[in-house]
């Protein structure tokens, strides 16, 4: 007779949300981190654009290596490597691109009083033009994303959580 | 705290080293010590938002500028034919491959190294030479133009037609698709 397999195994809640969390921020960071790294002239013109960096070294250097870095820093999330120190790193690239686009957005509705959940551009983002209300209501949920991978300590289904850890 | 913030230095030193690796090897790398944007005369960039300020620029530099119409004419000239007159196009390859001025020379400013070569000795010979972009807050036709010079062309020769492929194919000129004299050529309709 088969014994009868208790349903104890069960999938953890808890390890799935964080799971589809790691997959959700990874897969995000690398579909558009290389729209730009394969386009990298469009890049730099968007952050020229922007007008905050003087130096072409610098400009250069962050147009040239920012996709890349992200594609890096996604694969590394879906991989469940290193999770907590990409998921901070992750949120400080977050943090800083959406002040940069909000200040953007709220200086461009000054200067043409077009409504602000009305206002499209190409944030350079990697997505194109979008809908500035939309990408910071994306950003946002994606900050909530790297800030609820770096609280947790998450280890299943994770190549290898702590990078630092031996073995 | 401090076992992620080293993780996250670690990851950051590891991320950065690839992505240069990453810059390094793809084709289409950007050149970290190439001043893209060049200022004019130091104060003077040619920002998108200030498109009055172009005529002075270019003037300053020596660089002409022409309309439309006066493009068409030259496009038009005999003298195009027999390439005395040149047409670039400073946009890359997608948006020249998409649709270009019949017969323009492709050079995007970006990786000069693919186009002067072949382009330089053409210009040279040529009496005029028209770059275009896109048209509208396009600046790449006016960089490229500074790059030809830098190159060793008279500006004088050098005339940045500010109207660019928007405004060309808006009034229904033919455009050229494909690779240059590819034959294939389509009328946009206004």
């Amino acid at each position: 007779m088969n014994p009868v397999i208790p349903r104890t195994s069960r999938i953890p809640g808890r390890d799935l949300v964080l799971l589809l969390a790691r997959c959700l921020l990874g897969s995000v960071m690398v579909v558009l981190g290389l729209s730009k790294a394969l386009h990298p002239v469009d890049f730099l013109k968007i952050l020229h654009q922007y007008g905050l960096i003087e130096s072409p070294v610098v400009l250069n250097l962050i147009a040239a290596t920012l996709p890349w870095f992200e594609v890096f820093c996604g694969l590394l999330l879906v991989g469940g490597i290193a999770v907590r120190g990409t998921a901070l790193l992750s949120l400080a690239m977050l943090v800083s691109f959406t002040g940069i686009v909000l200040r953007r957005a709220l200086a461009l509705h000054a200067t043409t009083g077009i409504p602000f959940c009305s206002l499209r551009f190409d944030c350079g983002c990697g997505a194109g033009e979008v809908i500035i209300c939309h990408k910071l209501l994306e950003n946002g949920l994606l900050l909530l994303v790297s800030g609820l991978l770096l609280a947790t300590n998450h280890r299943r289904w994770c190549l290898r959580p702590d990078l630092l850890e031996p073995g | 705290m401090k076992r992620i913030l080293r993780e996250a230095l670690v990851i950051g030193a590891l991320g950065l080293t690839m992505a240069s690796v990453a810059n390094l090897v793809s084709p289409r790398g950007l050149s970290l010590a190439r001043d893209y944007f060049p200022a004019k005369a130091g104060t003077d960039s040619p920002a998108p938002s200030r498109p009055g300020a172009l005529p002075a620029r270019l003037a300053r530099h020596g660089l002409g500028l022409v309309d439309g119409l006066q493009a068409r004419k030259l496009f038009d000239d005999p003298r195009y034919e027999q390439e005395r007159i040149l047409f670039i196009d400073a946009r890359d390859d997608r948006h020249y491959q998409e649709g270009h001025v019949p017969g323009a020379y492709q050079f995007d400013r970006y990786y000069p190294e693919r186009h002067l070569p072949a382009l330089l000795p053409g210009c040279l010979a040529a009496e005029t030479i028209v770059v275009y972009c896109t048209g509208g807050t396009c600046e790449d036709s006016e960089f490229a133009a500074l790059t030809l010079t830098e190159a060793g062309l008279p500006p004088a020769r050098l005339l940045v037609y500010a109207g660019g492929m928007t405004e060309w194919a808006s009034f229904g000129w033919p455009v050229e698709t494909g690779a240059r004299k590819s034959g294939l050529l389509r009328s946009v309709k206004p």
